[in-house]
């Protein structure tokens, strides 16, 4: 049993079916991927485990079915995700950032912290902040910097809330190679420290590195699924990403509406 | 839009308007049964009539511009008195332009030439001399100066230059900003538009006379309706019309559609979107303002509130059409207006709630209010969708430093000016005081999460009246009244704000007008609870030591009685505006302050983040309600009494207005809001030594909210505040190798 499986997991907009009866696992521990061309409903995907967008069929967190709870309550079980253009809290300090995540707020608390503020103990969060290269930007507000660093920030907000499932939509999308191999490196040992990933990303290369297991979308459905090998030599995976129907069709945005700045998904080597 | 789904038309998002539709429906039914009511129904038609041209107007702006214009109804009360203006007087009147001089003059009159005088700007231009008129029902009546047609043309084109204006002063500005920031210029043009006819010719009513002949036109049944109501209804059917087939037939109506989708779509039609929304205003601004001049005569006068308001069920009408269709929003607009027409009827009836033996009175704003709430509940979604994402860039909300000290020593120093300053300097500081605390509950709501509420002062109102109503009647003593006030703010604060959940952005800002203006007219107004001259309320006293604005002190060295104002209430206000501030300070640099910036910065990542969205909103709306509850029972403190005028719908507009233009953020910039509201410090400052009078601080704050909606600046405590950092940096920088210090996070300098 997965720590994260759904089944039957089906989104329409409008009539047009964005993701189609996906059956998927994360298994505890591992991380998982999943791909596809722009527009294919990876995002989509997450919005729905995450309770962002309505959708049918049903999602198991640790053997629950949550697919009834807000997605504040699934974020406070442990379903943490990133987003695809960061969405940081422009108005608040890194630090502050991650202790939105972090923090809970009740009414006792409230009522002591409007006589006299609470200095909340931040060690803890320092030290996510230290293992992502960030610790010099804990006061610094997230316009001041680069775009990696905000990707980075965001990942750091969603293991500040002490996930047991990481959901990332797009971590290394504008970030050059090298970085993106840093990141790579990072999400692993995260794995390899007990949390388990959805990891959804354009880097094929990264991919199909790191990933132990990988799930194929396009249009919304299931095209393929099985381990980095399985996938490398599948015949509908290669057309897929290199058929004549790319660049067209499509109009993939980001969640601020923006156009996505990730790298051209033909251009990577799927044969290599 | 999407109109991919044609397999069902029965879609969720049309389930509202099924059911307003079947409700009518059956309503119609019922009455048709009964001759008067009938009756009633169809004399609801003329001021439908005018609702639904008002809604037009928003319907026909929102479409060439993005703006959901509040100041629709303001336009349709600024035509009909410039239309009364050349009819009765012949004078077309000039909205007030700052005289440079005035500053001159004002300073020599602070020297001491008191009769030193500099040329004024005119207020009027006169082009014709009203006629001597004959006697006529033992009242002498003045023969109108001008011709109908004369004024009404001269007045058409009033209306075209200040389309023009609207368009190229604020809103072309404000074109690619989010739609927030367009809702707040509409506030401060409505806020101007109010400010100048007052200004003009007072708030009291004029009479107008007819433009349509008015007989009675007899329908079967025994129903009838006069003429001027019907020409009326038929003109605004006939516009209607006209822009429908505008909109379906014309290549200009097909480039405003497509540009109100994307602004490329009308560059592909040959026209720019600016000119497209440029026209567009100069229509919308004509519509109102001729529906205006002819629809104040059918009441027979004109006063600058009654066709402001009904802004609101306008907005109801135009919501129902989803800003899009013409023919439904006339529809709308007139079944509104026939609604509240009815419901006046019936309120005569034995089974209608009534209020110390009269008829309930604000049911009938009520309607407005509920279809409102109802239609964008039901739309509503409790999280924004993914790319709906609509926020106002609000300023900065800096984490105070030395907020602590800062606290202390302002507040000392108040309370030691207090008993120094003449008490016309020290009513002025009072004034700033309550209207500080009005300011906190804005920064709480709007500064730190987000959310638009034109509703404050209705909700301080509702604490002044339980003051007067039900703490003073049942001999409550002093702190626990206002206490109760407050709760009862924070009651009704919450049972607006809960369906506001679904609703945000420009939304929110229809809802909660809406709340303030069924509160002002069902609670406020009703006689039971406020005679003419309001509520009173008993001053305070603690340990038999009564401290308010009218009670006698002595003072404090030499003995003796002192001149009132008293200023021991002074120091009252001082004490809670210093709890309140640190309490709001306290807010900002605890966890709950950070997961209300999260709400404030992105509904859907505060999600993700394990953040309440709803509870954190709840708690905003809490409360922001009982700090503006507590300031609704220091303003009853401060006038003895609580009145109608005072709390309600428009006063809650203009308090964003002072709250926005000190800096909604931060709590100095509500301290700097508070300096500046009518009445207070800045007012005295203005009439004492620059002599300018009192009624400008109105006009001021609706142009000053303009501007900082178009150069959506900081507000004063910001441009303070920046300042302050800046001199700090070069001295910084002077010293040793500046450190991190530079990116680090500015921090609100206690000024
Ligand atoms: N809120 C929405 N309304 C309508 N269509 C949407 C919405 N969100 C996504 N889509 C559509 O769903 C499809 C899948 O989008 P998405 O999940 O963003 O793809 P990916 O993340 O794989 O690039 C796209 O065709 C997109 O246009
Ligand atoms: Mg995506």
């Amino acid at each position: 049993m997965g720590m994260l499986t759904t089944s039957g997991l089906s989104v329409s907009f409008g009539g047009k079916r964005a993701v189609d009866s996906f059956d998927l696992d994360v298994k505890a521990g591992s991380l998982v991927g999943l791909i596809g061309p722009n527009g294919a409903g990876k995002t989509t995907t997450i919005d729905a485990i995450t309770g962002f967008v309505p959708a049918q069929g049903s999602v198991l967190f640790d053997g629950t079915d949550i697919s009834g709870l807000s997605s504040t309550m699934r974020a406070r079980t442990g379903l943490g995700r990133t987003w695809q253009s960061s969405e940081l809290f422009d108005d608040l300090t890194v630090m502050e950032n991650l202790q939105v995540a972090s923090e809970r707020v009740d009414v006792r608390g409230f009522l002591r912290d409007l006589f006299r503020p609470r200095n909340d103990d931040v060690s803890e969060l320092m030290v996510i902040l230290e293992s992502l290269d960030l610790a010099d930007s804990a006061d610094v507000l997230p316009t001041d910097l680069s775009h990696g660093q905000r990707k980075l920030v965001g990942v750091a907000r969603a293991l500040a809330a002490k996930p047991k499932v990481l959901c990332m939509d797009e971590p290394a999308a504008g970030l050059d190679t090298e970085e993106s191999q840093t990141l790579g490196g990072r999400i692993r040992a995260l794995v390899d420290g007990g949390l388990s990933v959805l990891l959804i990303d354009h880097d094929m290369g990264l991919v199909l590195t790191i990933c132990d297991y990988l799930y194929v979308l396009d249009f919304g459905q299931l095209i393929a699924e099985g381990t980095p090998a399985e996938i490398r030599a599948n015949s509908k995976v290669i057309t897929a990403y290199l058929g004549e129907r790319h660049g067209g069709g499509s109009d993939p945005t980001g969640d601020d509406g923006a156009p996505v700045d990730g790298a051209p998904v033909g251009e990577v080597g799927v044969g290599e | 839009m999407s109109t991919t789904s044609a397999s069902s038309w029965l879609t969720p998002k049309r389930i509202p308007a099924l059911v307003a539709g079947i409700l009518g429906v059956v309503l119609l039914i019922v009455v048709f049964a009964n001759a008067d009511q009938t009756q009633a129904i169809v004399l609801g038609l003329g001021g439908g009539a005018l609702i639904a041209a008002i809604a037009l107007s928003i319907t026909l702006n929102y479409q060439g511009s993005g703006v959901v214009n509040f100041a629709a109804g303001a336009i349709a009360m600024y035509g009909g008195y410039v239309y009364y203006g050349l009819r009765v007087n012949g004078q077309l009147f000039l909205p007030p332009i700052p005289n440079p001089l005035a500053p001159i003059e004002g300073i020599a009159h602070l020297a001491g030439a008191s009769s030193f005088s500099l040329p004024h700007i005119p207020v009027f231009i006169t082009l014709a001399h009203p006629g001597q008129g004959a006697a006529a029902f033992g009242t002498f009546v003045q023969q109108p100066a001008m011709p109908v047609w004369a004024a009404l043309v001269i007045s058409l084109a009033v209306l075209v230059l200040l389309g023009l204006a609207f368009h190229f002063l604020i809103f072309r500005p404000l074109r690619r900003a989010p739609v927030l920031a367009k809702v707040v210029a509409s506030v401060g043009l409505f806020i101007v538009m109010q400010a100048v006819i007052v200004l003009r010719f007072t708030s009291s009513a004029k009479s107008v006379a007819p433009i349509l002949p008015s007989r009675p036109v007899h329908f079967p049944r025994g129903v009838s309706l006069p003429s001027d109501q019907m020409y009326l209804v038929l003109i605004v059917i006939v516009v209607t019309i006209g822009l429908w087939a505008l909109f379906r037939f014309t290549r200009f109506g097909l480039a405003t559609r497509a540009a109100s989708e994307n602004e490329k779509g009308a560059l592909v039609l040959g026209y720019s979107p600016d000119f497209l929304a440029g026209v567009n205003w100069v229509a919308s601004t004509v519509l109102a303002g001729f529906f205006g001049i002819l629809a104040a005569p059918i009441n027979q006068s004109i006063d600058p509130i009654t066709i402001t308001l009904l802004i609101v069920p306008a907005l109801a009408a135009a919501l129902l059409a989803r800003f899009n269709s013409f023919i439904v929003t006339m529809a709308a607009g007139l079944g509104i207006g026939m609604l509240v027409s009815w419901i006046q009827l019936v309120s005569n009836k034995s089974w209608f709630p009534k209020a110390g033996g009269s008829a309930l009175p604000g049911l009938t704003d009520a309607l407005p209010f509920v279809i409102i709430i109802v239609v964008l509940a039901l739309r509503g979604k409790s999280l924004p969708t993914r790319g709906s994402i609509e926020t106002i860039k609000l300023p900065f909300a800096p984490r105070s430093k030395g907020a602590f000290p800062a606290t202390m020593v302002l507040g000392l120093a108040t309370i030691a000016l207090l008993f120094v300053v003449t008490p016309i300097w020290r009513l002025s500081i009072v004034n700033s005081l309550v209207g500080m605390v009005i300011c906190l509950s804005l920064v709480v709501l709007t500064g730190y999460v987000g959310q638009i509420s034109l509703m404050q002062m209705a909700l301080a109102g509702i604490a002044g009246f339980t003051l007067s109503k039900v703490a003073d009647a049942h001999h409550i003593p002093f702190p626990i009244g206002p206490l109760l006030g407050a709760t009862a703010a924070v009651v009704v604060g919450l049972l607006a704000g809960v369906p506001a959940l679904r609703v945000r952005g420009v939304n929110l800002a229809v809802v909660t007008f809406a709340a303030a203006v069924t509160i002002q007219n069902l609670i406020f107004a009703n006689p039971s609870w406020s005679g003419l001259k309001g509520a009173s309320v008993n001053s305070p006293s603690i340990f038999g030591f009564r401290f308010g604005q009218n009670d006698p002190w002595t003072k404090l060295t030499g003995g003796g009685k002192g001149l009132l104002p008293n200023p021991w209430f002074g120091v009252f206000c001082v004490i809670v505006v210093m709890l309140l501030a640190l309490a709001v300070v306290n807010i900002r640099r605890s966890r709950i302050g950070r997961h209300m910036l999260a709400v404030r910065a992105n509904e859907r990542a505060a999600a993700a983040a394990g953040v309440s969205v709803s509870g954190t909103k709840v708690l905003a709306f809490g409360v922001a309600a009982f700090i503006a509850g507590i300031g609704g029972a220091l303003s009853g403190y401060r006038f003895g009494s609580v009145t109608a005028g005072y709390f309600g719908a428009i006063p809650s507009m203009i308090f964003l207005a002072y709250a926005y233009l000190g800096g909604i953020s931060s709590v100095s910039g509500a301290m700097v809001g508070g300096i500046i509201v009518a009445g207070g410090i800045l007012t005295t400052v203005f009439t004492n030594w620059l002599h300018i009078s009192e009624q400008y601080t109105l006009l001021l704050a609706g142009i000053g909210l303009i501007i900082m909606a178009i150069q959506n600046p900081k507000g004063v405590a910001g441009a303070i505040r920046d300042g302050v950092h800046m001199i700090r940096r070069r001295r910084d920088a002077k010293g040793a190798v500046s450190s991190s210090g530079a990116d680090s996070v500015p921090v609100e300098v206690a000024v």
